[in-house]
């Protein structure tokens, strides 16, 4: 392994020696029209200088980008740059295998970044480990048009507002009131952290790996319970419940009229709109009794991985550097509804005129929604094994959803198999501290 | 038998060599990463690599212990039972009708062997479709009797969905099996039987089925163990082991835990249970019904 290691690092410096340009992977998750805004940022960095050269390499989903970078990495074969998704902050911040971003980059600005997205992906000791990416929050969309129609003339915002709406739309004909997927990181993460609840004790695993879930026992496991409610009432539909067969299809094509989701799918939603339907876009509904806290940074960030030479490592760092760019930035923000997170972007937004159009909507919304006032257990999620976490999750209030269990009986099941997941991660990294 | 095959080659290396090839292959592909599963399921293994603990038998312990296991456990063998039993019946039906000089037997033993070409992922996708509760077949079950079909909710409509594609995608290697063996019945017994009065369903149960027994069992062993493991490519395309877990098959467990949880060591030791179980099911098999079964005509 050595050996071959020693092998790689000669032939890149002797490529470097000949002045030809570096070649680097960068793997990504994504697809749709976010894909395709991935596509252009490569193409943009190769055309505009010439001593490297970065290919980006879709994966299809972040969970087998995640599956192959293992892989790959055991065999010594993982790509200097890979994006990966919220969720496996943890697994990779313990796994030994990435380099943290401030520690190559030290030169950087970093406090450039909000403190939402730090929060997320930094150490207790304030250094960034990965570079946020494609940063998404939680926002509520409405089809305006159908609300209208339905006599709704103003949006709701509170989830009290959102039933009452509901029952008008239900009353009036309208098949499908409100839409979400269910998914932990909606009903779950998003809803704890602006609600000011911990998903997990020693907050969300922050203070160590020896936490254990929590939410069974907070306001998430009424809300939950309501949505079972809500949705015998027919106001609530998940994914198999639309004739779409998918949340935001769904809600892009018209059949459902409210739904909570990702930031990112804005640009989707806009363009299947187009002019037969007026959409809005807010901050995540609360619950009246409760005050407003951040809502956490989703979607994924940049990883530098450990074993390459020095010349691919500039390249990464070349790299880096274009993303971060504001204009970068805000082609991405304006390509997917992805949010900018640092603050110089914000500003050139403010600068360019144009922070009223459109293509920046998600922009000003998304970082309002994440700049609210944070709490210990609004920082972000630091639990070991979080992925295989979501699937229990959505398994077992699947169940509750079909009624083959109550919600409480469901979450009280998915804390105690989380907590064995938590016992097993702290087990696997025994004597590690966190980082 | 050895004396023939060593006067086949002078050199008696030469056989050795010409195998190795092969063999080494087989060792690099299969048997490899058996070991390193078998490896790995007493160790507690760090998804990227780094440190790997010796726990013995304490992942067998945890996982024996958890009833998501068994729960997966018991899913499997029902799907195989009910999967296989109806797999290996209904092409034993149609062969046994095929095999009968009526009008379209000829186009039916050529239509009922297509299915073979679809690739199990493929036949996931369509059969998702074909059952979908908004444009499927069962949509107007469902403009009736509004929410009586909804594999995206209901497990047991999902779990239907799953045989029924498994059941579709075995019917063609089944079939050609079964019919070549009933091809292969003399038509002097037919004929015999038929002079000493036997009717149509008499011949069929006392001289067609035993005389296929081995054809049947062969049928039967392939589709126990093919069930375990080739439910994978449907289940990942139609249900993704939803919903609420119940496609969740251990197969399919198995995936989901060790690439989507990153937890090695726990599907290591499944995958070690899972392959005894296919081992012992196998040889049970052989056992009890292998002996039964006379090759002899």
């Amino acid at each position: 392994m050595k050996f071959i290691n020693l092998a790689v690092a000669a032939a890149v410096t002797a490529g470097a020696g000949a002045a030809h340009a570096t070649d680097i992977e960068f793997w990504y998750g994504n697809t749709g029209n976010v894909e395709v805004a991935i596509q252009d940022q490569c193409e943009a960095f190769n055309a505009a200088q010439s001593e490297h050269k970065v290919t980006c390499v879709g994966q299809g989903s972040y969970e087998v980008g995640m599956q192959k970078a293992i892989a790959a990495y055991r065999s010594g074969n993982a790509p200097v740059l890979i994006q990966f998704f919220d969720a496996g902050t943890l697994d990779l911040m313990l796994s030994d295998a990435v380099v943290p971003v401030q520690e190559i980059l030290p030169e950087v600005d970093w406090d450039n970044y909000i403190a939402g997205a730090r929060a997320y992906y930094e150490t207790s000791d304030g250094r960034l480990f990965s570079q946020p990416y494609n940063s998404s929050t939680l926002l509520f969309y409405t089809n305006k048009t159908q609300l209208e129609e339905a006599g709704i003339t103003q949006t709701p915002q509170t989830w009290e507002e959102i039933i009452a709406a509901a029952r008008t739309l239900k009353d009036a004909g309208h098949a499908c009131p409100f839409v979400t997927d269910g998914d932990t990181w909606r009903v779950l993460e998003q809803f704890s952290a602006r609600h000011g609840l911990p998903i997990a004790s020693n907050h969300n695993g922050y203070d160590g790996l020896d936490a254990e879930y929590l939410f069974n026992t907070t306001f998430a496991a009424e809300h939950l319970a309501n949505l079972v409610e809500w949705r015998e009432e027919g106001l609530v539909k998940l994914n198999a419940d639309t004739q779409a067969g998918n949340y935001t299809a769904a809600f892009n094509a018209g059949e459902c009229a409210m739904m909570e989701g990702s930031s990112g799918s804005y640009a989707a939603s806009s363009e299947a709109f187009g002019d037969e339907y007026e959409l809005t876009v807010g901050m995540a509904p609360m619950y009246e009794a409760y005050e407003r806290h951040n809502t956490l940074v989703g979607g994924a960030s940049i990883y530098v991985m450990k074993g390459h030479g020095e010349a691919e490592v500039e390249a990464a760092k070349a790299f880096l550097d274009f993303l971060r760019q504001p204009e970068q930035q805000m082609f991405f923000t304006a390509a997917t509804g992805y949010v900018p997170v640092t603050n110089d972007v914000l500003g050139a937004i403010e600068a360019s005129g144009e922070a009223d159009a459109p293509k920046y909507a998600t922009a000003a919304i998304g970082i309002e929604s994440m700049n609210q006032p944070r709490t210990d257990d609004s920082r972000g999620i630091r639990l070991g094994f979080y992925v295989q976490f979501r699937e229990v999750f959505m398994e077992e209030t699947q169940k509750a959803f079909n009624g083959e269990q109550t919600m409480q009986v469901a979450l009280d099941n998915a804390k105690s198999r989380g907590d064995e997941l938590l016992r097993r991660f702290e087990q696997t990294y025994q004597g590690v501290t966190l980082p | 038998m050895s004396a023939a095959s060593q006067a086949l080659f002078a050199n008696r290396w030469l056989p050795v060599l010409l195998v190795t090839p092969l063999a080494l292959l087989i060792v690099v592909f299969f048997y490899v990463p058996i070991i390193q599963a078998f490896y790995w399921s007493f160790f507690l293994e760090r998804p990227f690599g780094g440190g790997s603990i010796f726990v013995g038998w304490a992942n067998f312990a945890r996982v024996l212990a958890d009833p998501q296991f068994w729960q997966a456990g018991r899913r499997t063998l029902l799907f195989m039972v009910v999967g296989s039993s109806l797999a290996v019946l209904i092409p034993l039906i149609l062969a046994v009708a095929a095999d009968r000089a009526i009008a379209l037997s000829q186009p039916a033993r050529n239509v009922l062997v297509w299915p073979k070409g679809v690739a199990g992922a493929s036949i996931g996708v369509v059969f998702a479709f074909i059952f979908n509760p908004f444009v499927g077949i069962l949509a107007p079950l469902n403009h009736w009797f509004p929410g009586i079909w909804n594999p995206g909710i209901d497990g047991t409509d999902a779990f239907i969905t799953l045989i029924a594609a498994h059941v579709w995608g075995g019917i063609p290697f089944n079939f050609v099996i079964l019919l070549a063996g009933l091809q292969s019945i003399p038509r002097t017994m037919h004929q015999a039987a038929a002079m000493d009065g036997a009717g149509p369903w008499r011949r069929i149960f006392d001289v067609q089925l035993p005389l296929i027994m081995p054809q049947i069992f062969l049928t039967l062993v392939l589709e126990f163990t093919e069930s375990v493991t080739s439910a994978f490519a449907l289940v990942d395309t139609m249900t993704q082991g939803g919903p609420g877990g119940a496609t969740m098959l251990l197969v399919y467990k198995i995936y989901t835990d060790g690439f989507a949880g990153y937890d090695l060591s726990g599907a290591a030791t499944q995958t070690a249970i899972l392959m005894v179980f296919v081992i012992l099911l196998t040889s049970a098999q052989f056992a009890f019904l292998g002996r039964r079964i006379s090759y002899e005509r």
